[in-house]
């Protein structure tokens, strides 16, 4: 099955799901940080030098050092893994096993910085994130790390009321889980779409059409623990 | 379309993570797309490079490839569509099929819709579901809504990439290039683009960096639509949901469930605990071993037992082994006080609170009440008071005295009496009033019945002979001195404030 997520059990059993981010989100996130802090930039070199002059260009390039530099470590290890760009696509730096990041991967995956931005257009960093199943660059390789997805996923409306009815068989946790999908989802599906899927319970609910759509909405409800 | 075949993790999504699901389709099936794409494109885009350099407009050379992409597109869609339900086709199967897969829009993709954003969302909706026209701008509707946003930045953000691969490409030939040649040919470059043949091939070599670029990206860009579109046909008709149930149909089926259930639902309505008991009949049995093995266990067996004492011997029965944890190194006032008291004394504990804050509120509540009683009969005895009849003035209190007095017609000998009679202060406040009176009469003026001592001393300086001013002034200051600090003046002085205007009477 092919799928971009990436599986991490704990040893407590606990199967963590990163939902490793791809080049799309990724480039877009470094071209918002870029525009960003090239406008941070200008914006000081400008007061810089109104204030000193010719000296305020020196401290405007230290301030071309701190954005290129320490703006991504910091953001990734004290902001929760996120510059500003990434915030906005939502995404997220983490360890590989999924922990946040901590100074020294960050540090290390963002000098290497240097060799994904080869001809200084990240041409390896593009080309290695296409070829990794992960999408990570170099950096992230040789860090340790990932960038994934930290936003929420598109969430189906509650389910809707009605008398709950038990299941007249018990169902696995996947099985209960598909049921109470439906009856989440079903109002976005089409009134035909939703009986051709409550038909196919037909073993289930022994019945067809809207009733059986109903049936599986009170089942649903039933395993919510809904009266 | 067999959806059970879908070898795709089907889950809602976001629409950037449709994208990711499209590379990571095109990796798995890198191969495939990649050949088919080579054998197609390649001479096409050769066969473009000679008909430019056959015409004399080199020009053609980067405008064809460019405008045949919707062409282009067809490859890897199709190796895509196909790898996802089944077998990937092999380069021979894709482009034997390109014969029988509908082309109209494929034509309509190079000519009128050639400059449309959302062509990876497109491609897949008419190539995969060939409608008629009117069905298929009714699906476009319901199909793109949401995505357009989506698709249209893919569009952007792969012209980017496109951009950034070529570049690199041209970039990384530069820096081929010894640096000590550099400098010359750098130099001659001037010179050298207005030779033609030089401009034509450098216009070639970019036509090429171009292609490779185009050869990496657009697959990209093909995959990463038909993500979104399936994810969006997933959200649509729930395929995620549908292959669930599909599946539990047929355990259902095959457990023969169907009959019995029918037979269940209409004879016993009550299942409720099914699950319960079901849930307990596998704890119990997996109790015994006996009935885990399916067979009796002999212990006085010399060969089992041998087996278990082996077994035992194992590091995970018995013997000593480290286990770390984690706790906390100072325990929380929570576990402290669970592990102090017992629940019933926790629960008598609460009772006591409960019933103390509840005497506490109503005692509350009580003296509230009480409170706005009193101030309820307060508020009454003062309505009941008499008001003051309106237009009638509030009197002075001490000027309803001093009025009434009259003033003696020898002041100065008066108050001579009193200061000598020892009522000091008397004689002083007479001197004062008589002096105040006079000088209002010298003034013409009414005299004000509010006028303080500050006012007198204004009004005085109104006085124009200056001994009689400086006198009047030294009386009410003396005045003001004995009745507000309680200091009196000697006898001299005394005799100072009385010798002329105002304690005596001068003819003017």
């Amino acid at each position: 099955m092919l799928d971009t997520v990436r599986e991490i059990e704990t040893p407590e059993g606990v199967s963590l799901r990163l939902r490793a981010a791809g080049a799309f989100g990724r480039a877009q996130a470094w071209l918002l940080d870029t525009l960003l802090r090239f406008v941070v930039f200008c914006v000081g070199l400008g007061i810089f030098s109104a204030i000193l002059g010719r000296g305020g260009v020196g401290l405007g390039m230290l301030l071309m050092f701190t954005l290129m530099w320490v703006y991504n470590v910091v953001c990734e290890v004290w902001f929760h893994g996120q510059t500003l760009g990434k915030r906005a696509l939502g995404l997220r730096v983490v360890s590989a096993d999924g922990t946040p990041v901590t100074l020294l991967p960050s540090v290390v995956r963002n000098l290497l910085r240097v060799v994904d931005a080869l001809p200084g257009i990240y041409g390896v960093g593009l080309v290695t994130s296409m070829i990794d199943p992960s999408a990570r660059r170099i950096g992230d390789i040789v860090a340790g790390t990932l960038v994934i997805h930290a936003d929420d996923l598109p969430a189906g409306s509650k389910v809707p009321m009605a008398p709950a009815q038990p299941l007249p068989l018990p169902l696995d946790q996947d099985e209960q889980a598909a049921v109470i999908e439906f009856a989440e989802r079903s109002p976005q599906l089409t009134p035909e779409r939703q009986e051709e899927l409550a038909d196919i319970l037909y073993p289930l609910t022994g019945r067809e059409g809207t009733a059986a759509v109903t049936q599986i909405t009170a089942y649903a409800n039933g395993l919510l623990g809904r009266p | 379309m067999q959806l059970e075949r879908i070898g795709v993790a089907l889950r809602p999504r976001t629409s950037q993570e449709a994208m990711d699901l499209g590379m990571a389709m095109l990796r798995a099936h890198a191969r495939p797309v990649w050949s088919a794409w080579l054998v197609f494109t390649l001479p096409i885009f050769l066969a473009c490079q000679l008909l430019a350099w056959v015409l004399g407009m080199p020009w053609l050379a980067l405008v064809l490839p460019w405008w045949l992409r919707p062409l282009f597109d067809r490859i890897p869609l199709y190796v895509l569509s196909r790898a996802v339900f089944e077998q990937a086709p092999s380069w021979r199967e894709t482009l034997k099929a390109q014969r029988t897969w509908p082309w109209g829009r494929t034509f309509a993709g190079l000519t009128w819709l050639r400059v449309d954003t959302n062509r990876s969302l497109r491609l897949p909706m008419e190539l995969l579901e060939g409608m008629a026209a009117k069905q298929r701008r009714a699906r476009w509707r319901v199909l793109s809504r949401p995505l357009v946003g989506a698709a249209s930045g893919l569009t952007w953000i792969c012209i980017a990439f496109e951009l950034v691969i070529s570049l690199s490409l041209c970039i990384f030939a530069m820096w081929l290039v010894p640096s000590e040649a550099l400098p010359d040919s750098m130099r001659s470059l001037n010179q050298a683009f207005t030779i033609p043949a030089f401009r034509h091939a450098l216009l070639w070599i970019a036509s090429g960096a171009i292609y490779v670029s185009m050869s990496i990206v657009e697959p990209l860009y093909v995959a990463a639509g038909f993500g979104l579109y399936l994810n969006r046909r997933t959200q649509l008709e729930a395929w995620d949901i549908d292959l669930a149930f599909r599946r539990l149909r047929e355990r259902l089926l095959e457990a023969g469930v169907g009959v019995a259930l029918l037979i269940c639902v209409l004879c016993l309505p009550s299942f409720a605990h099914a699950a319960d008991t079901r849930a307990d009949a596998a704890h119990a049995s997996s109790q015994n071993i006996a009935e885990v093995f399916h067979q009796p266990v002999n212990d006085k067996d010399a060969l089992f037992a041998s087996e278990a004492a082996y077994v035992y011997r194992d590091a995970r029965f018995g013997q000593p082994h480290k286990v770390q944890r984690w706790v906390p190194r100072i325990p929380t006032m929570d576990t402290r006080s669970n592990a102090v008291s017992p629940s019933w004394f926790g629960a008598m504990f609460a009772n006591l609170g409960a019933g103390l804050l509840n005497v506490l509120l109503w005692g509350l509540l009580a003296i509230v009440v009480g409170a706005l009683m009193v101030f309820a009969l307060r508020y009454i005895r003062i309505k009941k008071l008499p008001l003051p009849e309106p237009g009638e003035r509030p009197k002075p209190l001490r000027s309803s005295v001093m009025h009434d007095m009259p003033l003696p017609d020898d002041l100065a000998a008066a108050v001579r009496e009193l200061w000598h009679g020892g009522r000091h202060r008397e004689a002083l406040a007479l001197l004062y009033r008589g002096s105040v009176q006079r000088a209002a009469t010298a003034l013409r003026m009414q005299p004000p019945i509010d006028a303080t001592e500050s006012d007198w001393l204004h009004y005085a300086r109104s006085v124009e002979d200056q001994a009689r001013r400086e006198r009047l002034i030294a009386i009410v200051r003396t005045w003001q001195f004995a009745a507000y600090a309680d200091r009196y003046p000697g006898d001299a002085d005394v005799d100072a404030l009385l010798s002329g205007w105002p304690a005596q009477q001068v003819v003017p």
